[in-house]
């Protein structure tokens, strides 16, 4: 940088202003980690009424360090229904679904990315334009397909909607199309099949979009409530979601149990987003940021 | 193009260039079997939406002109669903509630998160951990969400006790009807403001520095160098985080569902509720399907304004 006169001026300012950024920065530091702090009490508020004595939960002050720590409500709750079934139903729905997110939202984020047929440009408009038809809109037309199908209280049943989503299309075309086309013609020259292009070239260099999308579609699959409320009415079948849900409302099960669950609920997604962080925040375009 | 100077017709290998290809009439061309690879690729994407999305909007239009209830057979009435609907005072209030949701959250999730964007770009060290932390918002199951906060939105719950040292009376968060709307519009802000901060973030990370350098120098504030530099740079994100917003807050279901569960009265009920209640409570299919039209409109006026927005832009978005 050249100098300039400010330079000059701000060499004669008081020893205080000369730390001024300093000091800016570390109020700065401090009212974010409290802004930070206040988005993250209802979780910490979740996992502490997890550890409390059930009617800690309806206090006039809230004890935020149990006086004596109930580790038992989980193996309480989890014994008063069959959750240990539930939350593998949810998770045999999550993966599935998650993987034919990542798989089949590739293949059509290449195919649209990278090649050029009649009609791509209004597939890729078809696509998205079914982002306006969310299972909320489609629910009871759905329902009596898979009802069709004879696929009630079935995993197929719970699966099959949830399959592919096409905010995960646009998404891996987009992180696709920015691969240079020059790499696929080399590896077509030098004799390289197509899908092995695709899974030696293309999906090394999306690892940060699929991590984003693998995030989110075994989120948005173990978060699901309504669909496996239309679908399922057998008990060995439920999601944790359901179970969880008439816990709450079966009398006299206490509302601590009931946070155990949400706690042991909540562990999965933060776990996967631990393991993926690094690469989702470079998926979502942060790796820019100190 | 190869120009021939002498009148003969054309022929391989008169030129040099690569030896003629021999084709029978069942072999295709190299360009057009990459093609038919490209085609291949997206097919069962197509496909699978054929079944589970268009499809069902289909049938759910003609079943919208039915009266079914899944024991008998569907015969047609006409425009009966739709006319008892416009004369359902429940399903008026429950449009005018799903507007008033939708125009509520996502004014406060877009200011919310582009502010909450702003303050984690300020170069801070240590700002990538509170935007972290916030994230997590985004991420705990949606149910977990649900059942933390209709216990810290009860009289006695953890906002009151809040608010109360602040000069607030204990407020009835979830069985007032003038608190209700607004209280399960404060939890969608707290769940999807950070997830709209993330986006900012990328796009302020995008930004070309250069504007500012120069800005600094001609001696513009923060203020003036956010309103002429940041905000113009900003608005195609702003507009898109506006639209998608719109869309899942025109979907929320589980939120009203089980916070209120619609009540007090009518005051939380939204569309997807309804349909849920018309379909699977009452198995009035037709009237259900009617209203799922209804809110396939909805949607489908911001889905012009996002695909509008989405050919234009090219950066990636989730």
């Amino acid at each position: 940088m050249t100098t300039f006169d400010g330079a000059e001026s701000e060499r004669k300012t008081s020893s205080l202003f000369r730390h001024l950024p300093v000091l800016r920065k570390g109020i700065g530091l401090v009212l974010l980690a409290v802004l930070a702090f206040a988005f993250l009490i209802p979780i910490l508020w979740m996992t502490v009424m997890s550890f409390q004595e059930g009617g800690k939960m309806f206090d006039l002050r809230t004890e935020w360090i149990p006086a004596v720590w109930h580790i038992e409500n989980y193996p309480n709750a989890l014994s008063r229904a069959p959750f240990v079934q539930y939350f593998i139903n949810s998770g045999i729905v999550s993966v599935t679904v998650m993987a034919g997110n990542v798989v089949f939202c590739t293949l059509a984020g290449y195919g649209l990315a990278k090649f050029h047929f009649r009609g791509s440009g209004l597939v890729l408009l078809l696509i998205l334009s079914t982002l306006m038809l969310p299972l909320e809109v489609t629910l009871v037309p759905t329902f009596l397909i898979v009802h069709k199908f004879e696929w009630m209280n079935t995993y197929q049943g719970i699966v099959a909607p949830l399959l592919i989503d096409a905010f995960g299309v646009f998404l891996m075309r987009q992180s696709i199309i920015s691969i240079p086309s020059d790499y696929i013609e080399a590896a077509r020259i030098d004799g390289a099949g197509e899908l092995r292009i695709l899974l030696q070239i293309i999906v090394p260099q999306c690892l940060p979009a699929l991590s984003v999308l693998a995030i989110f579609s075994f989120r948005d699959s173990w978060d699901q409530f309504l669909w496996p409320l239309t679908v399922v009415s057998i008990d060995s079948l439920r999601t944790y979601p359901l179970g969880l849900v008439q816990f709450g409302e079966e009398y006299g099960n206490p509302a601590t149990e009931q946070m155990a669950i949400a706690v042991l609920a909540t562990l999965p997604v933060f776990l996967l987003f631990m393991i993926l962080q690094r690469s989702i925040n470079r998926g979502f375009g942060l790796s820019g940021l100190k | 193009m190869v120009e021939l100077t002498s009148g003969e017709p054309y022929q391989h290998g008169s030129l040099s260039g690569p030896p003629p290809v021999v084709r029978r009439f069942w072999q295709i061309h190299h360009r057009q079997r990459i093609r038919l690879w490209g085609i291949g690729f997206v097919l069962p994407t197509l496909l699978f939406f054929a079944v589970f999305k268009y499809g069902p909007m289909l049938w759910a239009i003609e079943l919208s002109f039915n009266s079914y209830d899944m024991v008998s057979v569907p015969h047609f009435v006409g425009l009966d669903n739709y006319r008892e609907l416009a004369s359902n005072p429940i399903f008026r209030e429950t449009l005018i509630n799903t507007f008033v949701y939708i125009a509520g959250s996502t004014a406060l999730t877009t200011i919310i998160g582009l502010a909450l964007a702003l303050a984690i770009n300020t170069g801070i060290p240590g700002a990538r951990h509170c935007m972290t932390a916030m994230f997590l918002t985004n991420l705990m199951p949606i149910i977990a969400v649900c059942l933390v906060w209709r216990f810290l939105l009860h009289p006695y719950g953890l906002v009151n006790q809040i608010l109360q040292p602040l000069g607030f009376g204990r407020i009835d968060w979830l069985t007032s009807s003038a608190t209700a709307m607004p209280a399960i519009i404060m939890v969608t802000v707290w769940r999807f403001a950070p997830y709209f901060m993330v986006i900012f973030l990328a796009a302020l990370l995008a930004l070309p520095q250069d504007y500012y350098e120069a800005a600094e120098l001609d001696g513009a504030g923060a203020v003036r160098r956010f309103v002429h530099i940041t905000l113009p740079l900003l608005m195609p994100t702003v507009f898109f985080v506006v639209v998608v917003s719109a869309l899942l807050c025109a979907r929320i279901f589980l939120m009203p569902y089980l916070i209120t569960g619609g009540g007090p009265g009518n005051a939380t009920r939204v569309l997807s509720m309804l349909i849920y209640e018309t379909g699977f409570s009452y198995f009035k299919m037709g009237q259900a399907a009617a209203i799922s039209v209804v809110l396939f409109s909805i949607m489908m006026a911001f889905t012009a304004l996002q695909i509008r927005l989405f050919a234009r832009s090219e950066q990636v978005y989730m």
